[in-house]
C-alpha cells in the first residue's frame, strides 16, 4: 500500500472540497491517503492509480454497501443515494469522499442536519411527508410496528417537529428540531 | 476490525448495549465499594490501628464494683477440630470472635503520655459518629450531583422525533448490534405509545368498571400485605429459634428466611403487576415496596434481637445468657452480610453459568427457557440491603466496611462478567438520568434505619464484660467525662457553640445554604445550556431573517423594475 505512487494535480486536490466549509477541507486534506486507499480496496481493478487524467470511475452501489462501515447500516442505500451524482448509488470518489466527511466528527452541525434530512427525505420532494416518515420507522424497526403504531408515531412526529402547520417537516423544522437534539451529533457518525 | 463489546469498563457500551439502567447500577456500585473503602481507612486509622498499639500499654479508665457477666472468655478451651474452625468462621464465633472483628475485643484503655493522650472509647464513639455523617454527606453529594442530570437532561418535549430521529446510531456496526438496537427503538416507541393509550383508556372508564378496578386492586393489597405479615412472622420465629442451638443452619435462619422472602414477594408482586397490566413507572413503586418490605425484615430481626437483649424486661435475672450483647449484634449482622454475599455466588454460579452453557449449546432448550435479563431493580435493592446491614453492624464490628468493600468489589466484576456472558440487554429501557437519583433515595432509607439503631445503642447500657464502654451507664457518657477534663475556657467555648442560642440557627442556616448552593448550580448548569441554545436559535434565526431581506428587496426590485418597464 505505502509503495505505490498516487499521481493528482494540484487542481484536483483542491477540487475535493465540499461547499464552503474550510474544516471539511482540512479534514479531506488530513485523510486523503486513507479513504483513497479504502475506496480503491472496494475495486481494485476499476480504480487507477493515476487521476491526472480526471478518469470517470463509478463505483456500482453493490460495493459501497459492502463496506463493513455501512453493510449493516438500514439506511445505506439512502447514504449512497443521498451522496451519489446520479442519484442511484453509485459513487465516484468524489462523492464518496463527501459521504465520510459529511459523516465524521469534524462536519458541523448545519451541514449533518442538511444530510440527514436529504436522508430521510425517501421520495426527494424536499420535505419529509407521512409516507417518508413511515418508510425511516419500517427501516428503525425492522418492519415490526404494527401499522397502527406507525399512523400513530408518524402523527405524534408531525405534530411535535411541524411548524408551520403544513402536515410535513421541512428543512427549517427539522432543523429547529435537531437544534434541541443534545445527541445528533454523535449519532451521525461513522468513524472509517 | 471494530470489536463493540470488548472492554469490561463502565463506559458508554454498557448504556448502548443495555440500556441506562445498567450503566448506573455499575456506578452505583462503584460509589458504594469506594465509600466503604474510605470508611474502612477512617476507622482503621482512629481505632484499629490504635487498638492494635496501645493494647499493652494503657490503662483502664474506671473500675466498678463487681457484677454479673463480668467474665467474658469466649476463646475455645482444648482440641478444636478443622471443621468446627470452619463453622466459626461462618457464623463469627469461636477464635473469630474474640478478634478486632467485634466490639468486644477492644478495651477501653486510655493512654497518657508527656504530651499525647489518646482515649480509645472516646475515639471509637466518635469515629462511629462521623462514618455515619461521612456517608450521608457523600450521599446527598452524588444525590445533587445526579439532580443536576436530571433536571438539564432531555426534556419530554419532541420525545418522538428525537426517538426517530437521532434514535440511530450511525456508527452502529455488525448485524447482532444493529438487531438489538432496533428492538431497543422499537420497545422505546411501544411503551411511549401504550402509555399514552393505557392513559386515553384509564380516562374513558364507566363507573362501574372503576369500581371494579379499585376492588381488585384493593383485593391484591390485602394479598400483599397478608404475605408479607406471613414473612415476618417466619423471620420472629426463626431468630427466636436460632438462639442456643447448634448447627450452622440453625444459626443462619434468620438470613435464610429473610433472603426467601426476599426472593418471594417481590416475583409475587410482579405478578400482581402483571395482573392489573401496571405501566412501567408504576413499577417503581413496587420496587420501592419490595424496598421496604427488605428494610423492614430487618428490622424485625434487630427488633428480635433487641427482645433477647433486654430479655423483656428482667436484666438481673439469672435466664440472661448475654454477656456481650454488641458482640452478638455484630455477629448477627456479619452473618447477613456473609450469607448475602454466599449466595450471590451460588446464584451466578449455580444458576446463570448453567444456562450460559445451556444458551450456547442448545438452541431449542435456550429458546423454551428464555434469554436471561440483567433486571437492575432487584439488583440494586440487594446493594441497598447490604449497604444498611453493613451500617446498622459497623458500630459493632469495626472491620465489616472493610469485608463488605471486598464483597461489592467481588460484585461488581462478576456481575459484569456475567453480564457480558450471559444476559441479553433488558427490552425495558430504564432512564438513566433518573435512576442514580431513584438509587441514592432508596440508600438514604436504610442509612435512615441504621442511624436509628445506632443512636438507640448510645442510649442504652453497654455490656459489663467485654468492649471499651465497660463501666459506663451509656456509651454516650463518655462525653461529658471527657468533656470536664478539658481546659475551662474551652468547655466554656464548647458550651457555647452547643447551646440552643447558637446551635439551631446556625444548623438552620446550613440547611438553607446548601439547599440554595444546590439549586443555583442546578440552575447555573441550566442557564448555561439555554445559553448556548440561544446563540444557535440566533444564528437560524439571522440567517432566516438575511433570507427573509434578501428575498424582499429581490422582490422590490422586481416591483421597480416593473414600475420602470410600464413607466
Amino acid at each position: 500500500m505505502g509503495n505505490k505512487q498516487t499521481i493528482f494535480t494540484a487542481q484536483q486536490l483542491d477540487a475535493y472540497q465540499i461547499s464552503c466549509h474550510s474544516i471539511l477541507k482540512l479534514y479531506i486534506f488530513l485523510t486523503f491517503p486513507r479513504l483513497f486507499y479504502r475506496y480503491r480496496d472496494l475495486a481494485p481493478q476499476l480504480v487507477p492509480l493515476d487521476y491526472t487524467n480526471h478518469p470517470d470511475v463509478k463505483l456500482p452501489y453493490e460495493l459501497i454497501g459492502s463496506m463493513p462501515e455501512l453493510k449493516d447500516n438500514p439506511f445505506r442505500q439512502r447514504i449512497a443515494e443521498v451522496f451519489s451524482e446520479d442519484g442511484e448509488g453509485n459513487m465516484t470518489l468524489d462523492d464518496f469522499l463527501d459521504m465520510f466527511s459529511v459523516l465524521s466528527e469534524m462536519a458541523p452541525r448545519d451541514l449533518k442536519a442538511y444530510y440527514a434530512f436529504k436522508i430521510y427525505d425517501f421520495n426527494n420532494d424536499d420535505f419529509i411527508c407521512k409516507s417518508d416518515l413511515e418508510k425511516t420507522l419500517n427501516k428503525l424497526t425492522r418492519n415490526e410496528l404494527t401499522e397502527d403504531e406507525v399512523r400513530m408515531v408518524c402523527e405524534k412526529v408531525i405534530d411535535e417537529a411541524d411548524l408551520d402547520n403544513d402536515g410535513r417537516l421541512s428543512l427549517e423544522d427539522f432543523q429547529h428540531m435537531i437544534v434541541r437534539a443534545p445527541d445528533f451529533l454523535s449519532t451521525f457518525h461513522i468513524r472509517i | 476490525q471494530v470489536q463493540q463489546m470488548q472492554v469490561p469498563v463502565v463506559s458508554s457500551t454498557e448504556s448502548w448495549n443495555f440500556g441506562g439502567g445498567v450503566q448506573s447500577y455499575f456506578l452505583f456500585l462503584r460509589f458504594l465499594v469506594v465509600l466503604n473503602f474510605v470508611s474502612f481507612l477512617l476507622i482503621a486509622a482512629f481505632v484499629i490501628i490504635p487498638s492494635i498499639v496501645f493494647r499493652s500499654v494503657g490503662s483502664n479508665l474506671a473500675n466498678s464494683t463487681p457484677e454479673d457477666c463480668m467474665e467474658y472468655n469466649p476463646n475455645p478451651q482444648g482440641l478444636e477440630v478443622f471443621y468446627n474452625y470452619f463453622l466459626d468462621l461462618l457464623s463469627g464465633t469461636g477464635f473469630m470472635e474474640y478478634s478486632y472483628l467485634f466490639y468486644g475485643y477492644y478495651n477501653n484503655t486510655m493512654v497518657e503520655d508527656r504530651n499525647f493522650s489518646y482515649n480509645i472509647p472516646l475515639a471509637y464513639l466518635f469515629t462511629a459518629v462521623f462514618y455515619f455523617a461521612f456517608c450521608l454527606i457523600c450521599i446527598i453529594a452524588m444525590g445533587t450531583a445526579a439532580r443536576v442530570a436530571v433536571a438539564t437532561g432531555g426534556s419530554a418535549v419532541g420525545n418522538y422525533s428525537m426517538i426517530v430521529f437521532t434514535g440511530w446510531d450511525f456508527g452502529c456496526l455488525g448485524d447482532r448490534a444493529t438487531r438489538l438496537k432496533q428492538k431497543n427503538i422499537h420497545y422505546r416507541l411501544q411503551v411511549d405509545l401504550e402509555e399514552e393509550s393505557r392513559n386515553k383508556r384509564a380516562a374513558a372508564l364507566t363507573l362501574c368498571q372503576k369500581i371494579v378496578l379499585y376492588s381488585l386492586r384493593i383485593f391484591m393489597g390485602f394479598v400483599a400485605f397478608g404475605l408479607i405479615i406471613g414473612a415476618f412472622y417466619g423471620i420472629f420465629e426463626a431468630t427466636n429459634f436460632s438462639q442456643g442451638i447448634l448447627g450452622l443452619i440453625i444459626e443462619y435462619l434468620p438470613s435464610i428466611v429473610i433472603t426467601a422472602g426476599n426472593f418471594m414477594v417481590p416475583l409475587l408482586c410482579d405478578q400482581i403487576a402483571l395482573v392489573e397490566r401496571y405501566s412501567p413507572s408504576t413499577t417503581i413503586i413496587v420496587a420501592l415496596l419490595a424496598v421496604f418490605l427488605r428494610l423492614v425484615s430487618l428490622g424485625v430481626i434487630l427488633f428480635t434481637l433487641w427482645s433477647q437483649i433486654t430479655c423483656e424486661g428482667n436484666t438481673s435475672s439469672g435466664d440472661c445468657e448475654l454477656c456481650c450483647w454488641e458482640t452478638r449484634v455484630g455477629q448477627e449482622m456479619y452473618k447477613l452480610t456473609l450469607f448475602d454475599f454466599l449466595i450471590n455466588i451460588a446464584v451466578l454460579v449455580l444458576v446463570e453459568f448453567p444456562r450460559m452453557l445451556v444458551d450456547n449449546w442448545s438452541n431449542k432448550l435456550a429458546q423454551w427457557l428464555g434469554r436471561q435479563e440483567f433486571v437492575v431493580p432487584s439488583n440494586v435493592l440487594g446493594l441497598v440491603y447490604g449497604q444498611t446491614v453493613v451500617w446498622t453492624g459497623a458500630l459493632f464490628c469495626p472491620l465489616l466496611p472493610l469485608i463488605n468493600t471486598i464483597k461489592f468489589f467481588i460484585l461488581f466484576y462478576s456481575k459484569k462478567i456475567t453480564l457480558f456472558n450471559n444476559c441479553r440487554p433488558a427490552l425495558k429501557t430504564f432512564r438513566s438520568t433518573t435512576s442514580t437519583f431513584f438509587f441514592l433515595v432508596v440508600l438514604l432509607f436504610g442509612w435512615g434505619l441504621a442511624t436509628v439503631v445506632m443512636v438507640y445503642s448510645l442510649a442504652i447500657h453497654p455490656s459489663m464484660g467485654c468492649g471499651p464502654f465497660r463501666f459506663f451507664p451509656t456509651m454516650w457518657s463518655i462525653v461529658p467525662t471527657s468533656f470536664y477534663n478539658l481546659s475551662k475556657t474551652t468547655q466554656e467555648f464548647l458550651f457555647f457553640i452547643g447551646s440552643q442560642a447558637f446551635s439551631i440557627p446556625l444548623f438552620a442556616l446550613s440547611v438553607v445554604m446548601c439547599y440554595f448552593i444546590a439549586l443555583a448550580s442546578v440552575y447555573g448548569k441550566s442557564v448555561a445550556l439555554l445559553r448556548a441554545q440561544l446563540k444557535l436559535q440566533e444564528g437560524c434565526d439571522k440567517k432566516f431573517l438575511v433570507k427573509q431581506i434578501e428575498e424582499l428587496s429581490r422582490q422590490l426590485q422586481i416591483s421597480k423594475h416593473n414600475a420602470g418597464v410600464q413607466d
